[in-house]
């Protein structure tokens, strides 16, 4: 019996009970105002860096550059898409995915062995991103709120997903990453085709 | 009793004696829109279905819906504290009465016409009553329910038929495993009231059912999350569905009444459970959390006991259990079922633990269970497509001899049998002609 070994060098320290309350806060802010305060808005520059980051994001998945889509997350992220739509806590509420950087990657890595069946063939999409708010949050992070709408088409059938997603963005010092992505199905609560692609 | 296993010897005749050739059920039982709907009148009409958790209707007043086969059902608590499954359609003009998925409600107004109803069924009102007969009576026009209710340690079951045997009898050695389930560690309850994951499988729902006690087929459709884990951590997880799994402890059982088991534990819990489990978000701060609190052994035995429970339990005709989630198979149309995984909590355990068992119970659905999906709707294309190829292949183990009766008279086969297929279309034949020869 070998004791688990991680060969990674993924960080593996954050995902504790403080983490999910943070989380939870966060998304929760975007429940609580109307529109985004004065003293929230971002700089010009701010907003267009990361616009620049995001459409390359959704880029990166279209066109199945996982590992370099993977490179644009912090090595302290999260990819979250929750079972409910309302905002449950994670640390008490299963959801679709809740994955660390970790369980990010072994994600990327099982679409890559080849036999991750169900992406055989792979689902084709195009990832719209609109109606983008901005807030900062603290010096070198902003939040973002869009809506999204995904065009998938697998084994020659056409499907949509739908919602909005939430963003925590941060300046590093390799320039702007993904921390957070929380994606939203309108119907996350209802039965579910094939999601094992990059949502 | 499921030893029997008339499917392998061809013994039974009857009806639906065409569909079955020893070790081979025709593609028909998983295409044929006219069995399914026999099905759904005598597999999930007439007998024990699985419905809910107690836990999901705690208190009086609360309620969720469901279905029974087909049928939108709401599954109510009274102010007694009683359970009620009452079929969620006006007795008026066939609305659907409820529609949440769950809530609060001593009464249920239709929003049709108004007439209400008590979380017990009956009718307690409607409007305009006088322009009915004279002897118009509401008792009359009480929603219909089910007649037998039972739960079994929280686990709720309903029949839409009284000639049923008790629900305990119909668990048969089920039970056992079941009591073993929820007996681990410190035997705190379960609560199921920590979200589902729903499924939309364009598949037939037999294909759900024969994959949950499908031993053969781990290391070759989930080849590619055992290669990611075995590359990053070694030796974890289902790594001992090695060379020749047949030859490891693992086994196939046949429960009785269509319920199987494939049992890992053997293999799975052989040390600790906990310590073999692939990393999950937050594994070793939460586990030094625990340690801080509750000193390593401790620590390490409410690990153990929250961790993938090594069996996976089937209960005819709609009930699985596997690893720490409640997963329903709810059949939608001949060629699409819902599958509903419904995780699991422990009540007072600490926060720590149940936020291991949620990221625990996402990781299967999402590295697994996909693939399965995506095979579950290549056979249905397959058998729906090639009408020159009617039969499905149930063989395995059929004539090695290489399983054994055990002392409670329930079998045992190596896990890579096809024990479990061939034991629970002995229970579909006898409930489908059940009352008909």
């Amino acid at each position: 019996m070998s004791q688990v070994n991680p060969t990674t060098e993924a960080r593996a320290d954050y995902f504790d009970l403080i983490f999910y309350r943070e989380v939870i806060a966060l998304f929760r802010t975007w429940q609580e105002i109307t529109v985004v305060p004065d003293d929230r808005l971002p700089s010009v520059e701010q907003r267009r860096a990361c616009e620049r980051l995001l459409y390359a994001e959704a880029r990166l998945i279209d066109s199945g550059r996982l590992g370099d889509w993977l490179a644009l997350y912090t090595e302290d992220c999260a990819y979250w898409l929750p079972t409910d739509i309302g905002l449950r806590d994670p640390a008490a509420t299963v959801s679709w995915e809740f994955d660390d950087r970790r369980r990010l990657e072994e994600r990327v890595e099982r679409l890559a062995t080849g036999r991750a069946y169900s992406q055989i063939p792979p689902t084709r999409t195009a990832h719209l991103y609109t109606n983008m708010e901005m807030m900062t949050h603290g010096e070198r992070e902003v939040l973002v709120f869009c809506n999204f709408l995904i065009h998938t088409n697998r084994l020659g059938r056409i499907g949509q997903r739908a919602g909005w997603c939430g963003f925590l963005l941060r300046l590093t010092d390799s320039g702007w990453r993904i921390v957070i992505k929380r994606i939203n199905l309108l119907d996350a609560d209802q039965p579910q085709d094939n999601n094992s692609f990059t949502l | 009793m499921g030893t029997l296993n008339s499917i392998g010897a061809g013994l039974l005749a009857g009806p639906y004696d065409r569909y079955f050739r020893p070790g081979y059920v025709h593609r028909d039982l998983y295409i044929s829109p006219q069995i399914f709907e026999e099905e759904m009148t005598r597999i999930f009409g007439s007998s024990w279905v699985y419905v809910g958790h107690e836990s999901e209707v705690p208190d009086a007043d609360d309620f969720v819906t469901r279905t029974l086969g087909r049928r939108p059902v709401i599954l109510t608590r009274d102010r007694q504290g009683s359970l009620h499954v009452l079929i969620n359609r006006c007795t008026h003009r066939g609305s659907i009465i409820c529609r949440q998925d769950r809530g609060k409600a001593a009464r249920f107004t239709c929003g049709y016409h108004a007439w209400t109803f008590s979380n017990e069924g009956k009718c307690v009102g409607i409007p305009l009553k006088h322009a009915y007969e004279p002897h118009f009576k509401l008792e009359a026009q009480n929603l219909r329910a089910a007649p037998k209710v039972q739960s079994y340690r929280g686990f709720i079951f309903a029949s839409l038929s009284t000639d049923v045997p008790s629900l305990v009898e119909h668990l048969a050695h089920a039970r056992r495993y079941l009591d073993e389930w929820l007996d681990r560690g410190e035997r705190l309850p379960i609560v199921v009231r920590a979200g589902e994951m729903k499924f939309n499988t364009h598949a037939n729902w037999k294909t759900i059912y024969d994959n949950a006690g499908d031993g053969y087929h781990p290391p070759f459709s989930h080849i590619s999350m055992l290669r990611v884990f075995a590359r990053r951590y070694g030796d974890v997880d289902m790594q001992y569905y090695s060379a020749n799994f047949d030859e490891a402890p693992l086994l196939s059982r046949d429960l009785g009444n269509g319920h199987t088991l494939l049992d890992q534990r053997p293999s799975m819990h052989s040390e600790s459970a906990w310590k073999r489990q692939h990393v999950l978000p937050g594994r070793e701060v939460l586990w030094e959390a625990l340690n801080q609190k509750y000193g390593p052994e401790r620590a390490l035995a409410m690990l153990d006991a929250s961790t993938g429970s090594g069996l996976n339990l089937n209960i005819f005709p709609n009930l699985l259990i596997i690893g720490n989630q409640i997963q329903v198979v709810e059949p939608a149309a001949v060629d699409r079922t819902v599958v509903r995984w419904f995780s699991t909590t422990l009540e007072g355990a600490p926060d720590e633990i149940n936020a291991i068992r949620m990221r625990m119970q996402e990781d299967f659905p999402s590295f697994g269970e996909v693939d399965d999906t995506a095979h579950f709707e290549s056979c249905q294309m397959g058998m729906e497509t090639v009408p020159e190829m009617e039969w499905i292949d149930i063989r395995r183990h059929m004539s090695t001899g290489a399983g054994r009766i055990e002392e409670d008279g329930a079998r045992t086969d190596p896990i890579s049998s096809d024990l479990h297929m061939r034991c629970y279309y002995d229970a579909w034949k006898q409930r489908m002609t059940a009352g008909t020869s």
